[in-house]
């Protein structure tokens, strides 16, 4: 009896011991860092962190500084996976504004045209803008959940954001998924069209959603009119219908709205458009003119794309990185003689910011730096002439404008002349002089309605937005880009250039997403 | 036990029975080694049970008919048989018989005598294990058995090993074998700032150690034994008076050999002729003749005592040891230093019912580690330049300058003795595994046993990395910068198990276990970053994590009279990292053996004394490796350099992570024919197995459609990978007289490991050179990690043509889609050649190992032997490169398809002589007291045809490698 006693409670108590433990199966992170759904979205407060992270989605590469690891991707170099970074390299450095010496595999390619269906620089801006959308589409969910009208304006700036990245989706790679909310159903491809009338229906209705002016970094209803008039403004190119008169309308809007032109020439130097670039364009009057933009800190805001790219990049040969705000030069990026020329006619334009000394105007090879004009259009100095917020020289400071009231000017004009209804050539005209004279600093470079014509508007373009990431849609809008119409050094990976096949005009999906979804179906041509 | 039978069986040789005409035998027996006599052997007269036993003398009296065999036992001893053919004295000498001594072999929750084993067993003990410097326990199996290969890290005094059984079972998850040491599985990861975490214990402390290979060896251990178990027994406490051992020795470390980069004229040539040069390059050649790597490496020596202590105290069985290494390593600074000590207690209580082993083992490490970046920055330093340079800015090392900014240029590099003098990175580890196990034999039903292990392995380290102040740097505000980390961890293990033991009818033996398992891994990291705290940035970093395991088992091992044998286990096993419906795997095993030798057929055979056939089939769950909390959402926090400004005020970000919901376990599975074999009175045995290893459900790092998640990569269960090969091992003990033995061990195995299936492909294998290039490919129907490069083309003098590639799609332009499959870093074949002689006092013994078959990518050629590598684009310094370039002439590093060649990718077919040890014992001169004396000489000789350093690089990327050095070893072993 005894025993049979001692062997129940031996069972027994094994049994409660055991029992306590299949509990400890249930574990949660004990992180401090990692968070759940329910803490992120508990209130607005909690909540606009959250909207912080579509912003920074497209300006930072992780959430830790630098390329310190956790990158959003990991298909790529940390550095190489910024949003802005990526736009230069498949819309500036495919085209006439740019040459770069570097030889990371598939990057060569990209001014030469003949990038492959795996090229990581190609497939990795897909991933970025995807995870965007994801990003944009979960937050929407959870905050709808909250009831104050603060957490309203945030899904509609979430909305926005999630356009923006469509529009890009649309640029660059037509045929993409609609998704609108996170499954892991895999969706299937969309046409350019539908795309197309998705952005324009989500845009027309965050117009009135989005506050009428926000605080600096996050984006107004000025900005819903901003891109709206950049999408009718390609609508020919992307859906076959010209939407120019729309284009004129929204571009009002945004003409009409309290944005304007910095005039101010706050280190007076003779014109006030090198302040946009500068490392206070938060605070020296860009900030006025920048409808959409991208902000960094060189401390608080780091990465190896941005402005830190931008500048260290472009910098190399005798060039003083002090002058720069910089420690050093990475020794890339310069471009061809066909930006150069340019600036020819008129000497006095100060937009051409080149820096000559030790460099050829003629590219005879791509990789030494020597070859073709260096760039100094961002500067980590501020107005004053200082260096940046990092001490060590590392990381810039100088927010990058993604959209800004220049744009809107010239698109205005472009319309305009192309039969959009509403517009007047009049009123181009003074816009365009407006830019011309902040640039020359005086009126010497102003011109005159016959002056005003397509072809003008393409190369004003270019004087006034080069290397801010829209070359390659102005050259696909103008039949430019891949066609013998227009040719520059190096294009097509001929010393004097050369036309390449039309299906480059849009970029590949990347090849493992094609061989993860199969109901999605590669780009002609690749 | 025997004894007693046998004073039966002389009982009953009184009782009249049948009488056969029989005559009287006398003899005496005696110990061979000894002479003295043996009391207490058995003589028995064979086919019968006729037979006595020697008395204190050791002699017999026996009756017996002529042509009788006379055959005499005793535990311990080979068997000797004599016919009768009249002779009325017959005296033996018997010999002890080593091979009974690892009669018991410890397997998953118990033990097992070894011809009852099923599975693919490989027993090392502490007679076979290499002798020589032996700083940590992997160490002494290197080379032994088939189808382990045990590589180290680097040279570096303590460093990590790899050890791989049958090749790599998983792409994501750890392709580690479990380690357990005395019952208790040892947590795979080491804390930061240890070099590896196995140096916890002191090699002199283990008795044994048992490889288990095939699923149904390892299934009993579950999940974490998917790639295969080390078991460790360490030396435990005899009911005897004390016996003290003393080890003591000093080892002087050499550098062997250097990479080949051009020497201080070599560079000069190059530079006064180089094309791309102008007079500004010509002024910054210096007047030195430098060789960097001469200046990091040299002759460091070590270090290694231990004192034990083995006996009873109060009844109670204990062993005592302690033990201190200090080793320097060959890069200046280095060192490494341990103090282990380690108790246990084996009381038995309630005459024998209760066993208790109680055991306690300590580490404190202290770790000096030599800047790496040196070794890097030697390859690659100007050789014309010299060390120190009085004018210097920065602590009176040379350093390039930038005339505009005063310091470093941004993209110099950095002097490598500055590097290994002015920055400062050391930790202390402290580690202690305790374990107390209970092993109760139920009064009341002795057929059960309860067996109750507990154990915890705790451990903290605490590290800094301090930076001074002059070192060379482009920073204007560089103030010296110090990071600090401390990591703990804390691993808890229950096991309970019930073991039943029962003989039915004396042939059928019946062993069941039953058992329940519980382990929680947790660890808490906590990072300290002066520079950012100097920023005004997060500087303070905390990580926590914590999994369980929790699993339920049974094993049955039944035996037909030892001839027929059957082993069946069912594991269940549940993880916290995975969700709730996916948790549980169920993993059964079978194993089926013959010891054919018992049968009738062979018993009596001259020359076979053991031949086994095993055939065995088991399943392993594994998740080791996979991220505790990948199947929940998650959100991320931003540290606060990756904040994001609105208005005036910059906020932290949330971002959703990747997860995978539907996680399963991956699955391993195993069958494993085999045969051990014994003949020749045990001169000649080995072992043959043949095996095909599957992993399916892989775990991979797979890319998913990135609409559908939030990013573009998550692990999931999605591939299959397999494993196929053979394994023989053969020992021969070629002589054996009273003064001179001689064996030799040889194995052999051959393994093909390749992915069966994946759905896409996967780069890996991230080489310096450009930035984010990758040299490998994870695809189907490749071995993974093999190299994925461009195929050069070569002139008729077998010259590289730089920027020549076979355009193998034929579509004129050479990009990624012109990359193939080259080879991989895994040998085909592993082999080990061992021998050990014994001549009267003296002993010696050579330890040979070779792999071929495998390749390596020799990135320091690969990454900088380019002519242009030499001058950058500022103008404003120089670097070095390697000598390569004097036999391809490559121009261009900014092709960076260049790193990407063929050319790069060599075959690393090495045999090495790894140890030479000759010892001399004396076992008179003081009384009760043996000494050995002994020398040493580690990694003796490479043979290889590889151009780099060293062909036995893990993971196949040879960069910045930290050389193997040549130990010299002397020492005392001490008995008494």
């Amino acid at each position: 009896m005894k025993n049979i006693i001692k062997q129940i409670i031996f069972i027994v108590t094994i049994s409660f011991f055991m029992a306590s433990c299949h509990d400890d199966l249930d574990q949660n992170p004990i992180d401090p860092d990692s968070f759940t759904e329910q803490d992120v979205f508990a209130n607005t407060i909690e909540a606009k962190s959250a909207l912080a992270k579509l912003y920074a989605s497209l300006a930072l590469t992780g959430q830790n500084g630098g390329d310190d690891g956790a990158a959003d991707i990991p298909d790529i170099n940390q550095g190489f996976s910024q949003f802005t970074r990526m736009l230069f390299n498949l819309n500036e450095l495919t085209t006439d504004h740019a040459v770069v010496g570097w030889g990371d595999p598939g990057l060569p390619d990209l001014h030469g045209q003949y990038w492959s269906a795996g090229n990581d620089f190609t497939g990795a801006m897909y991933l970025r803008l995807a995870q965007e959308v994801s990003f944009c589409n979960a937050f929407i969910k959870n905050a709808s959940a909250l009831t104050d009208p603060e957490a309203q304006s945030f899904i509609a700036e979430a909305r926005f954001l999630r356009a923006y990245a469509y529009y890009n989706l649309i640029d660059l790679y037509a045929n993409v998924p609609l998704v609108q909310e996170i499954t892991t159903d895999l969706p299937s491809q969309s046409s350019r069209g539908e795309l197309f009338n998705f952005v324009e229906s989500e845009l027309l209705d965050v117009q009135n959603l989005l506050l009428e002016s926000n605080e600096y970094g996050r984006v107004d209803k000025v900005a819903a009119w901003a891109l709206l008039s950049r999408l009718y403004l390609n609508a020919e190119v992307w859906t076959g219908t010209e939407r120019f008169t729309d284009c004129v309308t929204f571009s009002n809007n945004v003409m009409n709205s309290s944005y304007e032109i910095n005039t101010t020439d706050a280190n007076a130097n003779g014109t006030a458009y090198d302040e946009l670039f500068l490392a206070d364009n938060n605070t020296n009057g860009a900030e006025k003119e920048f409808i959409f933009l991208l902000s960094f800190d060189g401390v608080q805001s780091t990465t190896y794309g941005g402005t830190t790219f931008l500048v260290h990049g472009a910098t190399g040969g005798s060039m003083d990185p002090t002058e720069l705000g910089i420690n050093g030069g990475w020794g890339g990026y310069r471009t061809t003689k066909a930006l150069v020329e340019k600036f020819d006619a008129n000497p006095g334009d100060q937009r051409a910011m080149f820096y000559t000394d030790g460099q050829n105007l003629e590219i005879e090879s791509i990789p030494p730096f020597s070859q073709g004009y260096a760039i100094t259009k961002f500067k980590n100095i501020d107005s004053n002439g200082d260096q940046g917020n990092d001490t060590s020289g590392e990381f810039v400071d100088t927010d990058i404008p993604l959209i800004r009231l220049a744009e809107i000017y010239l698109n205005y004009a472009e319309a305009t002349l192309k039969g959009g209804a509403g517009g007047d050539l009049g009123i181009a005209l003074n816009k365009i002089n407006e830019l011309r004279e902040r640039a020359f600093g005086d009126t010497s470079g102003n011109i005159s309605a016959s002056d005003l014509d397509e072809d003008f508007i393409l190369d004003e373009r270019s004087r006034e937005l080069y290397w801010e990431g829209q070359r390659r849609t102005d050259l696909v809008r103008y039949n430019y880009f891949t066609t013998s119409d227009y040719t520059w050094p190096f294009k097509g990976n001929q010393p004097n250039g050369t036309s390449v096949s039309s299906f480059r005009n849009i970029f590949p999906i990347p090849t493992n997403t094609i061989s993860t979804n199969p109901n999605l179906q590669q780009n002609l041509g690749y | 036990m025997k004894t007693t039978f046998n004073s039966l069986l002389f009982i009953l040789f009184f009782l009249p029975t049948i009488i056969i005409a029989q005559n009287t035998i006398t003899g005496t027996v005696t110990e061979q080694s000894s002479s003295l006599p043996l009391p207490g052997v058995n003589v028995v007269v064979k086919g019968t049970n006729q037979g006595t036993a020697t008395d204190f003398d050791g002699k017999y009296q026996l009756n017996a008919s002529t042509g009788d065999v006379l055959e005499f036992s005793y535990v311990g001893y080979i068997t000797k048989e004599v016919i009768y053919t009249s002779q009325t004295n017959i005296n033996v000498t018997l010999s002890e018989d080593a091979s009974q001594l690892d009669e018991v072999v410890i397997i998953g929750y118990g033990s097992v005598k070894k011809e009852d084993l099923t599975g693919s067993v490989d027993l090392v003990t502490s007679e076979d294990f290499n002798k020589g410097p032996v700083v940590s326990a992997q160490q002494l199996i290197t080379g032994k058995i088939a189808g382990v290969s045990v590589t180290s890290g680097s040279g570096a005094p303590g460093d990590g090993q790899e050890i791989r059984i049958r090749g790599n079972g998983s792409l994501e998850l750890n392709s580690n074998p479990l380690i357990v040491v005395d019952g208790i599985p040892l947590d795979g990861g080491g804390v930061g700032g240890s070099r590896n975490p196995l140096n916890l214990i002191n090699p002199n402390d283990i008795e044994s150690m048992t490889v288990l290979k095939d699923a149904s060896a390892t299934s009993i251990y579950g999940s974490r034994a998917a790639n295969g178990v080390i078991m460790i027994t360490t030396k435990k406490g005899k009911d005897s008076e004390f016996k003290f051992n003393i080890n003591s020795s000093t080892t002087v470390h050499t550098p062997i050999d250097y990479v080949d980069v051009l020497t201080a004229n070599e560079f000069r040539n190059v530079v006064n002729n180089h094309p791309g040069g102008d007079a500004t390059t010509l002024s910054l050649l210096g007047n030195a003749n430098t060789d960097w790597q001469d200046e990091i490496y040299t002759t460091a020596y070590g270090q290694d005592h231990s004192i034990s202590a083995l006996g009873a105290a109060f009844g109670i069985p204990m062993r005592l040891s302690v033990g201190y290494s200090s080793h320097d390593g060959i890069l200046k600074r280095d060192n490494f230093s341990r103090t282990t000590a380690s108790l246990n207690l084996s009381p038995s209580l309630f005459d024998d019912h209760l066993k208790i082993e109680l055991n306690a083992r300590g580490n404190y490490t202290e770790n000096f580690f030599g800047n790496r970046g040196a070794i890097g920055s030697a390859n690659t330093y100007d050789p014309t330049q010299p060390v120190y340079d009085a004018t210097s800015p920065f602590g009176g090392y040379f350093s390039w300058i930038d005339s505009s900014t005063g310091l470093q240029p941004s993209l110099a590099g950095t002097n490598p003795v500055a590097l290994l003098d002015l920055v400062d990175d050391k930790a202390e580890v402290r580690r202690l595994i305790t374990n107390a196990k209970f092993n109760y034999k139920l009064h009341f039903f002795p057929d059960i046993t309860a067996t109750v292990n507990v154990g915890i392995d705790k451990s903290n380290s605490h590290g800094r990395t301090i930076t001074s102040a002059s070192i060379p740097t482009s920073d204007a505000s560089w103030n010296g910068s110090r990071f600090t980390y401390k990591n703990e961890s804390l691993n808890k293990l229950f096991d309970a198990y019930l073991t039943y033991n029962k003989s039915f009818n004396d042939v059928h033996n019946l062993n069941v276990v039953v058992g329940h398992s519980y382990q929680s891994f947790e660890y808490d990291n906590f990072n300290y970053d002066s520079e950012a705290e100097e920023d005004g940035n997060d500087f303070e970093f905390i990580d926590k994590s914590k999994n369980v395991l929790l699993s339920y088992f049974g094993r049955l091992n039944y035996d037909f009279n030892s001839k027929y044998l059957l082993t069946a286990t069912l594991r269940a096993d549940a993880s916290s990292k995975l969700n709730a419906n996916d948790r549980w795997g169920y993993f059964p095993s079978l194993a089926l053996a013959w010891n054919m030798h018992k049968e009738n057929f062979l018993k009596d055979s001259n020359v076979l004394n053991e031949l086994k056939l095993r055939v065995g089939y088991g399943e392993v769950g594994n998740v080791n490796g996979l991220g505790d909390y990948l199947f929940l959402t998650r959100y991320t926090r931003s540290q606060s350099s990756a904040n994001y400004q609105f208005g005036n005020t910059f906020y932290q970000t949330y971002r959703p992570d990747p997860l995978n919901e539907n996680l399963r376990w991956e699955i391993g599975n195993t069958i494993n024919i085999g045969m051990d074999y014994s003949m020749l009175n045990r001169r000649v045995s080995g072992s043959v197995n043949v095996y095909q290893k599957q992993t399916k459900d892989l775990i991979a790092n797979a890319s998913i459609d990135p609409f559908t998640n939030f990013g573009s990569r998550i692990q999931k269960n999605i591939g299959d990978m397999e494993n196929r090969g053979i394994e023989l091992a053969l020992n021969v003990i070629p002589v054996k007289t009273d003064n001179f033995e001689w064996s030799i061990n040889y194995n052999i195995a051959f393994n093909d490991n390749e992915i069966t299936n994946l759905p896409f492909d996967q780069e890996t294998g991230g080489i310096s050179g450009g930035v984010g290039n990758n040299a490998q490919l994870n695809t189907e129907g490749q071995s993974p990690y093999s190299f994925y490069v461009f195929q050069q083309v070569y002139d008729n003098n077998g010259k590289p043509i730089e920027g020549a590639f076979v355009d193998r799609n034929g579509d004129n332009v050479i990009n990624d889609s012109d990359k193939y499959i080259y080879k991989d870093p895994y040998a085909d074949v592993i082999m080990g050649l061992n021998t050990n002689l014994t001549y009267k006092k003296w002993d010696l013994s050579i330890v040979t190992r070779a792999n071929i078959g495998n390749y390596a990518y020799n990135n320091v050629a690969s990454s900088n032997s380019y002519l242009n590598g030499i001058i950058p684009t500022t103008n404003n310094f120089l670097w070095n490169i390697h000598s390569d370039y004097l036999n391809t002439g490559f121009v261009s590093q900014s092709d960076e398809r260049n790193f990407l060649s063929s050319h790069f990718v060599q075959e690393a077919s090495f045999f090495k002589v790894d140890n030479i040890t000759l010892g001399y014992t004396l076992d008179k001169a003081i009384k009760d007291t043996t000494l050995r004396f002994y020398g040493s000489v580690q990694n003796v000789a490479t043979i290889t045809d590889y151009d780099g350093l060293d062909p036995e690089i893990t993971g196949g990327i040879d960069n910045g490698f930290y050389p193997r050095p040549r130990s010299f070893v002397m020492g005392v072993n001490i008995d008494f």
